[in-house]
């Protein structure tokens, strides 16, 4: 299964709010230039959110008792870019945004539960 | 209700923490927060969450990763951040459901694994849990970021 997400500065912007940082790189286009990536910078969290949904669709009920998302942010995801998260069969996590893959990971139920 | 931004330490508000001042094995301070169903609705809204997937057996409960902007509150507060910080993982395990229809009052607890430098760049790897105040486990994590030079 997969989604596809536009990403836009006012979704950073809204998730910021709620996440309460006031780290730059996600609200001040030049620093993050100057860092050197292309923009502002999706949060990592906000990123594996998008992940994390797919796992609620996939297990259900059983995501909230035994659900493992492991998620490792390797590309920056920026405002105009579109962000393509799947979760394969396998339950392997991937995604893409900007032409480069910008997450990595899975979404499982853990055996033991 | 608890924002983040209540009880977590912004960048450039007190002097932030370097890799050094990291410490191995140090415990994070408890940290408690509630969560309010116009927490967990303000959290659908910023993820664009589909409610409808977060229904269990007829009653509403919160995405399990409302916990995300929680994340780095008990560990900012014992290790204040500085300015351009990048996460780089987390691995969450979810235990029980947070209800989207009560408040929930959450401990969270943890503490720093480890420190290393990897192709010139520093890391620090971190563990922590949340359980609500009567002990139910609800998450745990493990979550590494780079600390800017």
């Amino acid at each position: 299964m997969k989604n596809t997400i536009r990403i836009t500065q006012e979704m950073i912007d809204r998730y910021g709010k709620i996440n309460g940082d006031n780290d730059i790189i996600h609200y001040d286009h030049a620093y993050a230039v100057k860092r050197g990536f292309r923009g502002t910078l999706l949060h990592g969290p906000h990123m594996s959110a998008f992940a994390a949904e797919l796992g609620a669709k996939r297990f259900g009920k059983d995501w909230h008792y035994h659900g493992k998302l492991y998620t490792r942010w390797v590309g920056p995801v920026c405002p105009g870019d579109v962000f393509e998260v799947e979760l394969a069969d396998d339950g392997t996590v991937s995604a893409n945004a900007g032409g480069q893959r910008a997450m990595t990971g899975s979404a499982t139920l853990r055996k033991s539960g | 209700m608890t924002r983040p931004s209540e009880i977590k330490p912004r960048e450039d508000s007190t002097p932030g923490t370097p890799y050094a001042g990291f410490a191995i094995g140090r415990d994070l301070g408890e940290t408690r927060f509630t969560i309010t169903p116009e927490i967990a609705e303000e959290y659908f809204r910023a993820v664009d969450a589909d409610r409808a997937l977060y229904r269990i057996d007829g009653r509403q409960a919160a995405a399990p990763n409302v916990l995300f902007p929680y994340m780095t509150c008990a560990l900012y507060r014992t290790y204040p951040p500085i300015q351009g910080i990048v996460m780089g993982e987390v691995e969450i395990e979810f235990h029980h459901p947070i209800w989207a229809d009560e408040d929930t009052e959450v401990v969270a607890t943890g503490r720093i694994l480890d420190k290393f430098e990897r192709k010139g760049r520093r890391y620090v790897r971190w563990e922590e849990e949340f359980r609500r105040a009567d002990g139910q486990l609800l998450a745990k994590l493990v979550n590494t970021f780079h600390v800017p030079e």
